[in-house]
């Protein structure tokens, strides 16, 4: 650090007075350096913590969600009516998978019982064709 | 019209054929693109980071103007 220095020293008084200011300029930049060194290890400090690196690499979709979701918060989004339909829809979807199992076993009793129908309504109509002309638009062809 | 099950099976057979290879061109582009964005992301973390946070922003702020 550079030391203020007058090039003409006027007295003793005045020499004294510029000394003082060369070591409080001095004790100032000195205290600026271990300032910004302080910050800078701070800085260097969170980014270990926080691991921002790391955690991109292990999950960059998930980082970007969020970051997505920290600027909509910051961009005052929170308490909108999209965040309300964001919501539901989450919900929805989380509530998919108790919901499948049961719309599955739904869908299969339908099916089930559509095709018991039919077998029934074939074994009928099979019985009651024994002796009868044939239809033009019998079973084997669908229109 | 009408289709007795054979030429319905013919043509579903006929249409399986000439759509799967379009899928699963459409799930090769998609996993190459998805191998990039995430390669282009690993490569840029910070870059990505304040772009997410910079779009989240304007999007909140869209939504708070309605």
């Amino acid at each position: 650090m550079t030391t203020f220095q007058n090039a003409q020293d006027n007295g003793s008084h005045s020499s004294g007075d510029n000394q003082g200011f060369g070591q409080r300029v001095d004790q100032i930049g000195s205290e600026a350096q271990q300032l910004w060194s302080n910050a800078r290890s701070a800085v260097s400090d969170l980014g270990q913590t926080l691991d921002i690196k790391g955690r991109v690499d292990r999950n960059p979709y998930g980082m970007m969600a969020a970051a997505l979701g920290v600027g909509y918060v910051l961009g005052g989004g929170l308490f909108t009516p999209l965040t309300g339909r964001i919501l539901k829809l989450g919900v929805r979807l989380a509530m998919l998978p108790f919901v499948k199992d049961e719309l599955l076993g739904m869908a299969e009793t339908a099916l089930r019982g559509y095709e018991a129908g039919h077998a029934s309504v074939g074994g009928q109509s099979g019985a009651a064709g024994i002796g009868t002309s044939p239809r033009t638009g019998g079973p084997g062809t669908i229109s | 019209m009408e289709m007795n099950p054979q030429q319905i099976q013919d043509r579903a057979r006929e249409i399986q054929e000439r759509i799967v290879p379009q899928i699963e061109e459409a799930r090769r582009n998609l996993v190459d693109l998805n191998t990039r964005v995430v390669s282009f992301i690993r490569a840029n973390p910070g870059t990505c980071l304040i772009g997410a946070i910079a779009a989240g922003f304007l999007i909140g702020k869209l939504a708070s103007r309605r």
